[in-house]
């Protein structure tokens, strides 16, 4: 794969890709639903919640005890009268994976592979994959959303963490791209 | 009057299913704009493609406005649509980790969702990541737990901060956003041969 | 190519900030500020519409009911120390923050009748309709469910009525004053919330907790 980088065609396997969507129209299409968000339930969009539910309930079911004595799983358990994935942001997500496998199949993008540059090998790139959302875990948490829910919802309501953590996301990104553009080009 | 939900338009089961239709909206045109390829997302931070940018700021230039809009013709009552609390210094800390994360996993939790959904494996293998990650979190959570609720600003919003009309905010972010596009374009032309 | 898809990108910049320019004028619907109907309020404070006698909710709590929210308005340490069972705290202070569903149905009880009263105001003004308060407070929650007393001289109905007091102040772990047809003096400590509630009844609702919102 080389680094070709703006029609983004698939060469190979399959028929050829469409090139993506104009990026204002595609972020007018996201804003828009951003805003059914706002107007249907109150709330924007988000992501990371549905991983912490995912994973308070996995450890729900493995060690309970562990689970219900934890402060931060505790918050995505409830009581225990509700399930823990009958959360908003779990049959978001689900949504989300609906949404981007239908795109992705209309675009002949969908195809199973690795994301990376051409110098570096497949183990490495997913090793980064890992850290990377590890570290994204943190972040996310600590700032109490992640790029979805903090970023992009919060920017729409002139949040003034959300703009703060949107700024420093780019500091962030932009400090390490360096060192890290082995894995991209 | 809106937001529906939290007027009792409809109840609990109703709002997950919306949530499904939403999350349904949300992952086509993440797909549609190339956030389900780490490539392409981390090609902000390079330079040669700020898709990442322009998709994101027109995303909330548009709601920004439609919620601006809305709010004006009273059909939409802002004070009853979750604002998450502003904690600064844990969300500067925050902000700066996830975009460490972000250049070195490729994607962030929603684009890793819409790469795995295609088939991406270095995206399930970050989803992966992101699970681990929150696990660590929840088991230092006790120690780290003073400083993430620190610095507590509540819920505002920056013309609450800046004593601004919100009206001159939103143009401010407009004009931004605007500029910031154009300016976004000539880079991509200054950077996108090298790539 | 890029000729057509450069001026459809200009005419969304310039539709943009048309739009934001004109959102200069725009007066948001932010909460705080509202108007309320105060003949439709001074009617229903008349009417005392706004009330839930302590027997009534405990008969909710004893049914298991779970279309309400009751709300505790009284410091954490009170409510720690004591507090109606299934209430949830709410400190009056963080009472407008707090996120209520406009559709629920809110009981609000202080230690007397005034902090809920205010309370019951401030909801109003935020526009939340189906709010009520507890008559007489914690102090009418004790001397009618807790330690519910039978008058002297008592006739049959008023004994009858006794009885079923006397029933629901053991559900909560209270103890009705009846000795001798004389009042006995109401206990000065509250029942301890440790204390299993008694069985055969149907136990009541665990409090909702809320689950986390947001990202």
């Amino acid at each position: 794969m080389s680094s070709d980088h703006r029609p983004a065609v698939m060469r190979g396997s399959g028929r050829p890709a469409s090139p993506y969507w104009n990026p204002y129209l595609a972020g007018i299409g996201l804003g828009l639903v951003l805003l059914a968000a706002f107007v249907l339930v109150g709330r924007g969009l988000g992501a990371s919640g549905a991983f912490s539910s995912s994973v308070a309930w996995l450890v729900n079911l493995v060690a309970p005890a562990h689970a219900q004595s934890n402060e931060y799983l505790q918050g995505y358990l409830g009581d225990g009268t509700t399930h823990p994935l009958k959360a908003w942001l779990v049959f978001e997500v689900l949504g989300v994976m609906a949404g981007a496998l239908f795109s992705g199949l209309l675009a002949g993008r969908a195809r199973i592979m690795v994301e990376k540059g051409p110098r570096v090998s497949t183990g490495v790139r997913l090793l980064c994959a890992f850290a990377g959302g590890i570290l994204m875990a943190f972040g996310a948490h600590l700032a109490r959303g992640c790029t979805s829910g903090q970023a992009l919802t919060g920017g729409a309501l002139l949040n003034v963490g959300s703009w703060a953590f949107m700024l420093m996301v780019f500091v962030g990104g932009y400090a390490v791209a360096w060192f890290m553009r082995w894995q991209w080009r | 009057m809106a937001p529906f939900y939290k007027y009792g338009f409809f109840g609990d089961e109703m709002s997950l299913v919306l949530a499904f239709v939403l999350g349904t909206g949300f992952g086509f045109f993440l797909e549609r704009a190339g956030f389900g390829s780490a490539r392409k997302l981390a090609a902000q931070f390079y330079l040669y493609d700020m898709s990442v940018f322009k998709v994101m700021f027109t995303a909330i230039v548009t709601a920004m406005l439609g919620v601006t809009y809305l709010g004006w013709l009273g059909w939409l009552d802002l004070s009853l649509v979750y604002l998450v609390p502003t904690h600064l210094v844990p969300q500067i800390v925050g902000g700066l980790v996830l975009g460490v994360g972000f250049v070195v996993g490729g994607y962030c939790p929603g684009t890793s969702v819409a790469s795995l959904a295609t088939g991406r494996i270095d995206g399930f293998v970050y989803a992966f990541g992101i699970g681990a990650g929150t696990l660590a979190y929840a088991e230092v959570f006790p120690w780290i737990k003073g400083f993430v609720n620190s610095n507590e600003l509540g819920q505002v919003t920056l013309p609450e901060v800046f004593d601004l009309p919100w009206g001159l905010v939103v143009f401010a972010v407009v004009l931004i956003a605007v500029a910031g596009f154009s300016a976004a374009t000539l880079v991509e032309r200054r950077f996108g041969d090298k790539a | 190519m890029k000729l057509p898809a450069l001026t459809l990108n200009q005419r969304l910049a310039a539709v943009a900030v048309a739009l934001g320019a004109l959102a200069l004028f725009s007066v948001p619907h932010r909460g705080p500020v509202v108007s309320l109907d105060t003949r439709e309020l001074a009617l229903i404070v008349e009417k005392e519409v706004d009330h839930v006698t302590p027997s009534e909710l405990a008969a909710w709590i004893v049914q298991g009911r779970s279309d309400y929210r009751l709300i505790d308005l009284r410091t954490a340490s009170d409510y720690a120390a004591y507090h109606i069972p299934t209430a949830e705290n709410v400190t009056v202070a963080a009472l407008p923050e707090f996120p209520f569903l406009r559709n629920e149905k809110i009981v609000l009880y202080s230690d007397g009748g005034i902090h809920a009263a205010q309370a019951w105001m401030l909801m109003q003004a935020q526009g939340y309709r189906a709010v009520y308060t507890v008559l007489g407070g914690l102090e009418g929650w004790k001397d009618d469910v807790l330690y519910p007393a039978l008058p002297a001289q008592a006739s049959a109905a008023e004994r009858a009525r006794f009885e079923r007091a006397a029933t629901l102040s053991r559900f909560f772990g209270g103890e009705p004053r009846a000795e001798g047809g004389v009042a006995a003096p109401i206990p000065m400590e509250l029942p301890k919330l440790a204390a299993p509630m008694p069985s055969g009844a149907v136990s009541p609702v665990a409090p909702r907790k809320k689950k986390k919102e947001g990202c």
